[in-house]
């Protein structure tokens, strides 16, 4: 049997070995590895990752679902409501205004107890929410209209005073995220009684800050990069970033393919994609004429629905695709995922991450899941 | 004896022959005789008249004397011509024949012996046999015994000595013993083993000479002679080939059992076979001989008929007309014209990507909304469903109660309708799924001016849907006469044409104006089956389609502009192509694509459709499969339209024999939705 020979470094001091070369059976997986590092250190039983240049080597699928209980979790749905969970996995509120279908939902800021939330639906409308946790109830502040098709996506920016929409009428529209007493002048005769006493019931009318169009198909994503930047992806295979203060856009990254959904770390500084076919492809946004991909992940059999960066990890990435499959991925090992969470029995559409390092994902199945990601403690390079 | 002082000097009395052989001194010896330059050395004896030459060994010492060769001629005169060996007739008509050595003629003698006297001296001379007469000299010369016998002697091939022993034994002076003594005992030399400075003085100038390059250290060898070429090697090869033409000489049959002389008796000839054989000009003959048989191969006679049959061969060879036939090898896959790999023509859909369930039977149409968001689809479970696209959730469910034939989108995108045909009605929906404006417009648009009333007697009556089908969606029903096969729109999306097939009746076509809800009935007489009909997308062209040909109407004269004739038993649909300008082209397409196709499903075609923007079409199939190809037409009518299969996609089950049903891309992206007999639609990107 072949022999290698290895070294392994650390960063842990709890784990450090010798800095000498050992000699490693060529064919030996991680579990043996572990094993050799265990009785060089004459320790218990640690289960080891390894990187070798920069790569993991592959490790058994170890997945514990766990619970904890401190932040909360929200989930957009097909049946005209939005939900806010606790992680326990009880719903905390049901928040039901829309006519149609709810599209996505976002946070603006959770402060104490009350919290404001946004919810984008297929009614051409988005509603900014007031949630009181301690009372647990919800309130309609305002209602954003100015869309001329379902709105599909929104996104606040980092301060919270700001958000942005994408709808299928191309559009990309800037509203203010700050709740106010006055209602903005609605535009256009109201010349539908029923409907404008329904949304005045919810909440005060909002018209946006600022139009951004450019896109020749629907918008399917949309994120702030930055305070001042907007990145939206679209059906026409692009994906354009834009800058707020001028409305104008920068750069627009080409594609071939619908992209359904994008994803921005501001850790490594990438756009992860993902579009209507089997592929997850890394971009850099800051490339002026940059329709070249970094680097391609490519595992799932259906389309990649969703696509999010983890926020603390500056390499993983999890996405959801139609293949009923939710991956995490690292991007130093871009031939295969690290795990493959098959929990669900449809289709899965969104994917998110907590601060705690939590998994969500939503799928056609009804079902909200969420996944305990217990990280790597060592590191071990060989 | 001083003559042959003379002789020894002069280079000539070798040549004239007139050596002494009785000089005998040694200087002579030494410088005159046997000085000969080589190993050979001549003896010559003189006897008188002639020369003899004798040659011999080169191996013989050099030091043998004179006597040893020379015998003792007896001389009796010295008379000696000098002219040489020259022919004797030369002197003929002279009266003399040569000079002498002192340069005096010989003169002939004054009277020839005639034959008389000759032979009177043969008679009385006894000796006459031993006279030679000397034709150099004219004179008669008697040998003596001992010449007679040199004669003889050299006519035997002995020596002319009688005292020359040639078997002498032989002392070998030089043999292959060694000996005691060596033949010198002198010691070698110093510069026998020392190098030479000679030597090595030449080498090096030899060296030198090579290094300087003034002489080549091989000779190149002289390729002018020996070296011989191709003569014809830079002629043309067609002229070569034209020499090559061979043309074989027709075979001569193999010989069968007839031809055997022991053929099996089957054939020999009857007595009437042989009759008729006879009878029988030699032309028509079936053989040219009759089949003879023989006891053994012995018993065989000559074939008498041989030269006549080798004549006839070759005048066959001769006159045969000899025609070279020009076969042209052609692959016949060379013929079909090079297609572009399907690699390189994408985008189109290759993969399935999403299922969209909830009917409960096959579904006989579908339909994307002209923004790309929504679908339609109309099942034979009574309802219809719309989709949206991207997350395959069923939106709305629209209870229609009856079959749905047809479900078609309104193209014009600032209304939101749908056209929905089923049993004998045509429903206009209104599912509400797009902008406030887009609704409440559609919604003006079907309200329309109602007082316009049926100028025609078409048999359709319009009416308000109420109550429940209200809520759902449905606002308007035209209530035809017979079923409703299938529901177009026009463009504008003001118009819509139905069909309803009937073979006995001319009211198959009726054109309904949702605005001023009026319905007409373009045409007078009935054309045949009609299996389907369209719109133009941009002129205003009407395209009726009966089962064997397609029509082609002009909207705005009111005439019909083309007829078509397809070359498949049955047109079962209709596409167009959206890009180019010429009516005639686009339907050319359209029944070429038809044409292919069938050669491509292995049943028959359920539907074609057109992209909006990318060249691409599908068909669907009664097998279960779509068939995506690429379409590339050209302005050039010349030009055959490119047209490329990229894709089978395979997905539907078979359900009662029936496959995919209908077929429809998405309007801006390369997808194609089929709909099947397996209650699903499936989605290809």
């Amino acid at each position: 049997m072949s022999q290698l020979q290895a070294r392994f470094f650390t960063e842990n001091k709890r784990y450090v070995v010798d800095d000498v070369p050992f000699s490693i059976p060529a064919a030996s997986e991680v579990e043996e590895l572990s094993s050799v590092i265990n009785q060089l250190l004459l320790a218990k039983d640690v289960d080891f990752d390894f990187l070798v240049r920069g790569q993991f080597l592959r490790t058994p699928l170890s997945f514990h679902m766990e619970t904890e209980g401190i932040s909360t979790v929200r989930h957009r749905s097909y049946d005209k409501t939005a939900r806010i969970w606790s992680v326990e996995g009880k719903p905390v509120m049901t928040v039901a205004g829309h006519t149609d279908v709810v599209k996505d939902v976002a946070w603006v800021k959770r402060e104490g107890l009350t919290s404001l939330l946004l919810t984008a639906s297929l009614d051409q409308t988005i509603l900014m929410w007031e949630w009181n946790s301690e009372r647990n109830k919800v309130k309609a502040r305002h209602c954003c209209r100015g869309h001329t098709g379902s709105v599909d996506t929104i996104a606040t920016d980092p301060t919270g005073s700001k958000f942005c929409s994408g709808s299928w009428d191309k559009m990309l529209k800037i509203w203010s995220a700050v709740p106010s007493d006055e209602a903005d002048e609605v535009e256009g005769p109201p010349d539908r009684p029923r409907k404008k006493q329904k949304t005045q019931q919810l909440g005060l009318t909002r018209t946006p800050i600022m139009t951004l169009s450019g896109h020749n198909e629907a918008v399917s994503s949309v994120l702030w990069c930055d305070t001042e930047e907007i990145c939206s992806a679209s059906w026409d295979h692009t994906i354009r970033v834009w800058d707020v203060e001028t409305g104008g856009m920068k750069t627009t990254l080409t594609g071939n393919k619908v992209f359904n959904s994008i994803s921005y770390s501001p850790l490594c500084r990438r756009l992860a994609s993902g579009s209507t076919d089997r592929h997850i492809r890394l971009w850099d946004p800051r490339t002026k004429d940059g329709s070249l991909v970094l680097l391609s992940l490519s595992s799932h059999t259906g389309w990649v629905t969703a696509v999010k960066w983890a926020p603390a990890h500056e390499h993983q990435l999890v996405s959801a695709s139609l293949d009923n499959l939710v991956k995490l991925w690292d991007t130093r090992s871009c031939k295969a995922p690290l795990y493959d969470v098959a929990a669900h029995e449809d289709k899965v559409f969104c994917v998110d991450w907590t601060e705690s390092a939590l998994l969500l994902s939503g799928g056609a199945d009804n079902k909200l899941y969420t996944y305990r990601y217990s990280a790597c403690q060592t590191d071990a390079g060989a | 004896p001083e003559e042959d002082e003379d002789l020894s000097d002069s280079e000539d009395s070798v040549y004239s022959g007139l050596e002494d052989s009785g000089s005998d001194s040694e200087e002579d010896e030494e410088d005159g005789f046997f000085n000969v330059p080589g190993d050979v050395f001549h003896a010559v004896l003189n006897h008188y008249s002639g020369f003899c030459w004798v040659f011999l060994p080169t191996r013989l010492p050099r030091f043998f004397s004179k006597d040893m060769l020379m015998c003792p001629f007896l001389v009796l005169q010295d008379i000696r011509n000098t002219v040489g060996n020259i022919p004797m007739e030369w002197y003929r008509d002279f009266p003399h024949i040569g000079y002498d050595l002192d340069g005096k003629k010989i003169y002939k003698p004054i009277r020839n012996k005639d034959e008389l006297d000759d032979f009177l001296d043969k008679m009385e001379n006894p000796d006459y046999w031993r006279t030679v007469h000397d034709n150099q000299t004219g004179s008669v010369i008697v040998l003596s015994d001992e010449q007679v016998e040199l004669v003889n002697r050299l006519q035997r091939g002995q020596f002319g000595d009688i005292n020359f022993n040639e078997y002498q034994p032989s002392v070998e002076y030089f043999s292959s013993d060694v000996m005691i003594h060596p033949v010198t005992n002198r010691p070698e030399d110093k510069r026998s083993f020392i190098p030479s400075l000679v030597e090595k003085e030449k080498v090096s100038k030899l060296v030198h000479a090579i290094k300087m390059g003034w002489i080549k250290p091989r000779r190149v060898e002289d390729n002018s002679r020996g070296t011989f070429y191709d003569l014809w090697a830079s002629e043309d090869s067609s002229i070569l080939s034209k020499h090559r033409m061979h043309l074989p000489a027709p075979k001569i049959p193999l010989p069968g059992h007839n031809e055997s002389y022991n053929p099996p008796p089957e054939y020999l000839f009857t007595d009437e076979e042989r009759a008729l054989w006879e009878q029988q000009d030699p032309s028509d003959r079936k053989l040219p001989y009759v089949p003879m048989k023989f006891s053994s191969l012995r018993q065989v006679p000559a074939f008498p008929r041989f030269i006549h049959e080798r004549f006839e061969r070759c005048l066959d060879l001769y006159l045969c007309p000899r025609q070279r036939k020009m076969r042209v090898n052609v692959n016949p896959e060379d013929l079909i014209p090079k297609l572009p790999k399907p690699k390189d023509l994408q985008p189109f859909p290759t993969v399935q990507s999403l299922v969209y369930r909830g009917h409960s039977s096959l579904i006989r149409s579908i339909s994307v909304s002209p923004s790309g968001q929504w679908l339609a689809s109309g099942s034979d479970d009574g309802t219809v469903r719309i989709w949206e696209v991207c997350s395959s959730r069923c939106m709305k469910t629209i209870q229609v109660g009856g079959a749905v034939k047809t479900v078609t989108w309104n193209p014009n995108p600032a209304v939101c309708l749908l056209a929905v045909a089923l049993n004998s009605v045509v429903l206009i929906l209104s599912p509400a799924l797009a902008d406030r404006q887009v609704v409440s417009s559609s919604e003006r648009l079907l309200l329309g001016d109602q007082e316009a009333e049926a100028a025609e007697d078409t048999g359709a009556v319009w009416s308000e849907a109420e109550g429940e089908e209200l809520n759902q969606g449905i606002r308007l029903k035209v209530h035809h006469p017979k079923a409703v096969h299938q529901v177009v729109w026009h463009a504008k999306g003001d118009y819509l044409a139905s069909v309803m097939p009937d073979n006995s009746s001319h009211l198959q076509v009726l054109i309904h104006q949702l605005s001023r809800r009026r319905s007409q009935n373009p045409f007078r007489r009935n054309k045949g089956l009609v299996q389907c009909v369209s719109f133009h997308p941009v002129r205003p062209y009407f395209f009726v389609a009966t089962q064997r040909s397609v029509r082609i109407y002009n909207l705005v004269k009111q005439e019909m502009t083309k007829k078509l004739q397809a070359n498949s038993k049955w047109i079962s649909s209709m596409a167009f192509y959206p890009v180019c300008g010429s009516v005639s082209l686009t339907v050319l397409i359209v029944l070429i694509t038809c044409h292919l196709i069938c050669r491509h499903h292995k049943k028959a075609v359920r539907g074609v459709a057109y992209h909006r923007v990318y060249p691409l079409f599908a068909s669907a199939s009664d097998d279960g499969s779509v068939i995506v190809c690429h379409g590339t037409v050209y302005n050039d009518l010349l030009q055959n339209p490119l047209i490329v299969p990229v894709k089978v996609l395979r997905g539907h089950v078979m359900t009662h024999d029936l496959g995919v049903l209908d077929v429809t891309f998405h309007p801006t992206q390369p997808w194609v939705f089929s709909s099947g007999a397996d209650n699903t639609i499936r989605l290809f990107t």
